[in-house]
């Protein structure tokens, strides 16, 4: 690179003109819409602020005179934040916008556009805000000259390895999840790490803190700080405490790392330059599934298509995957505060109730522009709604069913039981009724087809937040008198509370659902090219 | 297009013989007398050479670059012909943007029509409001007599859509999106079954009909979503870019699918941006630019004498001299 004079020159011209266009990039994503800006605006100030109570505490921690501690706690947090940068980049960078394989076509010197592409990518509110609490740990750690020197090598090692892991992270993704296949996988990997990190999370939650946190935290930085995440952290600490061998030892770790990243991040842009996107192996499909199963006409058939959809359309097997696990996480405070047994039982299955009709309040919106088929095709808003509602309201009547029964087997008394179905009947209908008119009335944007489930989109903002609150109070609200008829029948004993709350719980949730969809479809009916447009716009 | 020379005849058994044959009126004679399909293509090549070549000779006197065969236009319905779309002032504004200016405009009974304009002219804008898929500001769309905006579910009945740019629902197989298009048409269930088959097998999806529309190409796609758009046997046929992305023999195969329907008095409303479909296949057309409607009526009411291509680029304002672009011939090593 540095052979030609000329060849320097418009090295730099590129890595110029690469940060120039991911500014503007950045810049773009403000010109979208007004609301769309204030939110993105909202975020970067948190974020930024976050970093910026991050950067005070390192600056005050420079008058903490215990290094040994103060390494620990800082090679555990670097470690992670590392980490971090892999996980994120590995989950949300399928869709990158400075993805290698889009600068194919301009013939850059390989080397020339690596360092770009990872300088760039300094850019945007995480880097910086790495860059500026990387700088504060200068501070912390500006003890004097030899740890000033160590401090500023690592936090510099620290910042190459989180750029370099993300971007690493991000290229391998997109490597890797080019088909459409892998990239719904994602998603279910994705969930299955989080069951499988949440009794990680809950074990640190019921920890000892007050007495066994320094040694947990020590030997983990003893080890961690070996690692090529945690060494940058590390070596600083060592050097501030004394043990110049193990800040150097550590210091070297943290450089050889960085080499490594480095010549890792030359040869994936080499390869993804040279790598075609991926073509899926298709398969086959026999007859027509469910809609030889469903009623004939359009509302049987819309049944079908949307069971079809849970079936096959990763970003249903999401809400899928939710549903078990929200009862799971509410559950486990409760545990925790001390509940009894007899309440907690009677916890999971309204839950699981309220959180199978969620679903439905978002579903016209899932369908992307495909909606125009049923606008086009003059199909009945009530038929649209009623063979939307359909899939969940047979499932959650079996749910409710089956975890009636259950929980009646575990309490061992079945008294309360017909009190349980009613607020769960309540929560269901409820929920799904709710749903069914706001999802007609107000879609939000979500991840579209065949993207990856976590692609939030990035106008989502004020109007999502809204839907899910109404849909959340709405059903707390119908579900509100079976469930004193529920308390009544507990703590009083007297079982016709229980045959009253039946009897509410599920008439009146039958009635919101009525209303749900004949509204729903109403507005259906009217708004029909608005909610088309607004699936184009999303 | 259609080039005089013998290879052009593509029956297997012949192709060599032909192009050896010195004089090739009496070889001919006698391969006709052996073998009836070569003698009719070979019959058809030459009818349509003459045609072109006399087309040529007439154009000849023009600048060279003029010099383009015009094609027989198909004939147009009569003029007592009923109509059956007729689109009365219709206006779409985007804030301050007008996409479609008070269009007015009227399809008869049994057409091929033809709407042509540049990138963004407003033709999927104007076929959006037609089938009820983008709500006017102004106008009224009348199909077959029926309101499409105040009597939405009869009018949207005779209708089949193609829409352009939007998606399908892509995680049903071909099969069960024809079934599901033909479902929420209100067909009965016999009916859905045979004539996806039918459609299937008339749009060459045989292989693709048990996977996923999501793994098609975009090509694949389009000829699902026109079979889709036909399965309820609507009067009009109203299709956006409908030969986007298609392979010239699928293209070959829709079309005749379409012209059958024509001959048999439906009536198909496409847009394009390609003159030469639009030429070949339309009997009327439209050009629109800008959100007007800047001609209509008749193939040959609209050219004019030209070809569709040189007739539209004269009302887009004629072409731009292709000056000022030298460095482009000298090139970078």
């Amino acid at each position: 690179m540095a052979s030609h004079p000329t060849d320097e020159r418009e090295g730099e011209g590129t890595v110029g003109t690469i940060l120039r266009l991911k500014l503007h990039l950045m810049a773009n994503i403000f010109r979208r819409n007004v609301w769309q800006a204030v939110g993105l605006g909202l975020g970067l100030l948190y974020g930024l602020g976050v970093a910026a109570a991050a950067c005070i505490v390192l600056v005050f921690l420079r008058t903490v005179d215990a290094p040994a501690q103060l390494r620990d706690v800082l090679t555990v947090v670097g470690a992670i934040v590392v980490v971090g940068f892999a996980v994120v980049s590995l989950l949300f960078g399928v869709d990158d916008t400075l993805d290698p394989r889009k600068f194919a076509l301009f013939g850059i010197p390989n080397r020339r556009l690596s360092i770009s592409l990872a300088v760039a990518a300094l850019l945007g509110a995480p880097g910086v805000a790495l860059v500026f609490v990387m700088s504060s740990t200068v501070v912390t750690w500006s003890r004097g000259p030899g740890e000033i020197v160590i401090a500023i090598i690592c936090a510099l090692c620290a910042i190459a390895t989180c750029v370099l892991v993300s971007r690493l992270a991000a290229g391998i993704a997109g490597l890797l999840l080019a088909t459409r296949r892998a990239r719904e996988l994602t998603g279910v990997l994705a969930v299955l790490l989080f069951v499988v990190l949440s009794p990680g999370a809950a074990f640190f939650a019921t920890l000892d803190w007050r007495h066994a946190t320094w040694e947990v935290l020590s030997d983990l930085a003893a080890i961690v700080g070996w690692t090529p995440v945690g060494a940058a952290f590390a070596a600083p600490g060592d050097a501030a405490s004394g043990n110049w061998g193990l800040a150097t030892a550590r210091c070297l770790i943290a450089l050889a790392t960085v080499a490594l990243l480095w010549f890792g991040w030359e040869r994936l842009v080499a390869r993804m330059l040279v790598t075609p996107q991926r073509e899926a192996a298709s398969r086959n499909y026999r007859g027509v599934g469910w809609f030889d199963r469903t009623t004939n006409g359009p509302t049987g058939a819309i049944a079908a298509r949307s069971l079809s959809y849970w079936l096959r359309d990763a970003r249903y097997w999401m809400s899928l995957v939710m549903i078990p696990v929200v009862p799971v996480l509410v559950v486990i405070p409760l545990l925790l505060a001390g509940l009894g047994a007899q309440w907690l039982a009677l916890v999971p299955v309204p839950f699981l109730a309220v959180f199978m009709g969620w679903s439905m309040h978002n579903d016209t919106a899932y369908d992307s522009t495909a909606i125009w088929l049923h606008i086009a095709s003059g199909v009945r808003g009530v038929a649209d709604r009623v063979g939307r509602v359909i899939p969940m309201l047979v499932a959650g009547v079996i749910v409710i069913g089956i975890g009636a029964s259950v929980t009646g087997l575990v309490l061992n008394d079945w008294r309360a039981i017909p009190g349980l179905i009613g607020v769960s009947a309540a929560a269901l209908f409820g929920s799904l009724g709710i749903g069914c008119y706001l999802s007609a009335q107000f879609p939000y944007p979500v991840s579209k087809p065949g993207d990856s489930p976590f692609q939030q989109p990035q106008s989502t903002g004020a109007l999502m937040a809204l839907v899910q609150v109404g849909v959340m109070l709405g059903t707390g609200i119908v579900a509100l008198p079976a469930g004193v008829f529920l308390l009544l029948g507990v703590t009083t004993g007297v079982t016709s509370w229980h045959l009253i709350g039946l009897a509410a719980g599920t008439v009146g949730g039958l009635a919101v659902l009525a209303a749900g969809i004949w509204l729903g479809g109403r507005v259906f009916e009217r708004r029909g090219p608005e909610i088309l447009q607004a699936a184009i716009r999303a | 297009m259609v080039t005089p020379k013998p290879d052009a005849v593509t029956d297997d058994a012949l192709p060599t013989e032909l192009l050896e044959a010195p004089a090739p009126t009496p070889r001919v004679t006698t391969l006709a007398g052996t073998t009836v399909p070569s003698g009719a293509k070979q019959g058809s090549t030459t009818g349509r050479a003459t045609k072109s070549r006399s087309g040529g000779a007439s154009a000849a006197r023009r600048p060279a670059r003029n010099a383009r065969t015009l094609r027989v236009a198909r004939p147009a319905p009569g003029a007592d012909a009923p109509e059956v779309l007729s689109i009365v002032g219709l206006s779409k504004h985007y804030g301050e943007t007008v996409a479609v200016d008070s269009m007015t405009l009227s399809v008869k009974e049994g057409s091929f029509f033809g709407i042509v304009g540049p990138n963004g002219a407003g033709k999927t804008t104007t076929l959006s409001m037609v089938t009820g898929l983008l709500r006017p500001d102004t106008g009224t769309v009348t199909i077959h007599g029926l309101d499409a905006w105040t009597q939405p579910q009869a009018a949207k009945r005779q209708v089949g859509v193609l829409p352009d740019r939007l998606r399908l629902f892509d995680r049903l197989t071909g099969l069960q999106l024809l079934h599901y298009s033909g479902e929420l048409r209100r067909l009965p269930n016999e009916q859905v079954r045979a004539r996806s088959a039918d459609l299937i097998q008339a749009f060459a999806l045989e292989d693709a009909a048990h996977r996923l529309v999501a793994d098609y190409s975009v090509g694949m796609t389009k000829k699902l979503a026109l079979a889709c758009a036909m399965i309820h046997s609507p009067r009009v046929l109203v299709l956006d870019e409908p030969f986007e992305s298609v392979d010239p023999v699928s293209a070959a195969n829709l079309t005749d699918i379409l012209e059958k329907y024509v001959r048999a008095g439906g009536t198909v409303l496409l847009s394009s941006h390609s003159m030469d479909l639009i030429e070949r296949v339309c009997d009327s057309v439209a050009i629109i630019i800008g959100g007007k409607l800047m001609a209509h009526g008749t193939l040959d009411e609209v050219r004019q004498g030209q070809t569709l291509e040189d007739r539209f680029v004269e009302l887009a304002g004629g072409r731009q001299a292709a000056e000022g672009l030298e460095w482009l011939h000298s090139f970078t090593d």
